[in-house]
């Protein structure tokens, strides 16, 4: 159960613990999870485009997921 | 193009949590999770001020400022880039909205996003009473949710629960692209920031400091763009009292004025002769 006063906003350095924990148990690739935030938030701020983190990031999740329908999808970017 | 925001003042804001049960009730959030919440800042708990009571004829230091808190709906939101299923998604008005039943559980969305703004049911939701709360749908075990802006109540044209429930007009909604909307004019009048800017996310949130705006006084439950007869602070920034606690109106309730529409009032105005 999720404590209700568990949500914060999260000073930058604590961030990384914080969300290992949110990922903890999850049955899917814990690092492959926290990779992906940590460069999501680099999309956001411009120091990574869409383009680069979906290239990335695409093998990891077939592998991971068996699909990957995220919208960062690049134009006539190849799925296979 | 619609592109729906929210503007809290937190100088109107009073920590009374009626925008996060208000958010319960109306989204039949389970019990134990919270889509809205006000934090405080202030003491050592979350319910504690800082600073100390007058003593010895001294002025006193308590303080307690509030941080209402739910999600953002980022114009660049790292949820969305995460999600492998695209379940996470960004509706065409600006709305982040997450499709249950795609949503899988894998919790990336959680780890992305910098607000905490979502929450997991790890166990089978439960509700009280058993068959629910509100207009929404109870979502099922093993997925993520979050606010949706009340997305259900914006398609018909009303405001988020949050927004019409709030007691101290400290939360106003509309159309961010729409230059002649309350948001747009009070992003620009007033000093307002985004939570955690460094990030790059670009919240569509905004959170007036500083000095107290008007608010916006519900008129009804239609979202301001519904309306036919709108606040007149919303015409034009001449229209903005520049005294926004109404001392020479009369009225105690400050920001409560005369509204001349044919829409039932949501809430009450308030009589001259003190506000106990």
């Amino acid at each position: 159960m999720n404590d209700p006063q568990q949500p914060r906003l999260t000073p930058i350095d604590e961030w990384e613990d914080e969300a290992a924990a949110m990922l903890d148990g999850v049955e899917y690739d814990t690092d492959l999870g926290l990779r992906m935030a940590r460069d999501a938030i680099r999309v956001s701020n411009g120091e990574l485009s869409d383009a680069e983190f979906h290239e990335k990031y695409h093998e990891e999740l077939l592998a991971e997921f068996g699909e990957d329908e995220r919208p960062t999808k690049p134009e006539g970017f190849d799925d296979d | 193009m619609t592109n729906y925001g929210l503007v809290i003042d937190q100088e109107r804001c009073i920590g009374c949590q009626a925008c996060a049960v208000s958010c319960k009730q109306e989204n039949n959030v389970p019990m134990g999770q919270f889509w809205n919440r006000v934090l405080t800042e202030g003491g050592d708990k979350i319910d504690t001020p800082s600073g100390g009571y007058p003593e010895d004829g001294g002025s006193g230091s308590l303080d307690m400022e509030y941080q209402p808190t739910a999600c953002q709906h980022c114009e660049n939101a790292p949820c969305v880039k995460v999600c492998p299923v695209n379940a996470t998604y960004t509706r065409d008005d600006g709305i982040v909205e997450i499709d249950y039943d795609k949503c899988i559980g894998c919790r990336y969305c959680m780890a992305a996003c910098p607000y905490n703004a979502r929450v997991f049911n790890w166990d089978e939701p439960e509700q009280m009473p058993e068959e629910g709360t509100g207009d929404v749908a109870a979502r099922p075990q093993g997925v993520v949710e979050k606010c949706t802006f009340c997305s259900h109540r914006v398609d018909e044209g009303l405001d988020p629960a949050c927004v019409v429930n709030c007691p101290a007009d400290a939360r106003i909604f509309g159309d961010l692209d729409d230059e002649g909307s309350t948001v747009s004019k009070y992003i620009n009048e007033y000093e307002t920031d985004q939570l955690l800017e460094d990030r790059g996310t670009d919240p569509k949130t905004h959170y007036i400091s500083g000095e107290m705006s008007p608010g916006r006084p519900q008129t009804s439950d239609k979202m301001e763009s519904e309306l036919d007869d709108v606040s007149p602070w919303s015409d034009g920034a001449e229209d903005v009292p520049s005294d926004a606690d109404g001392s020479d109106s009369g009225d105690s309730g400050g920001s409560h004025h005369s509204i001349e529409s044919d829409a039932d009032p949501h809430v009450p105005a308030v009589g001259s002769g003190g506000d106990d």
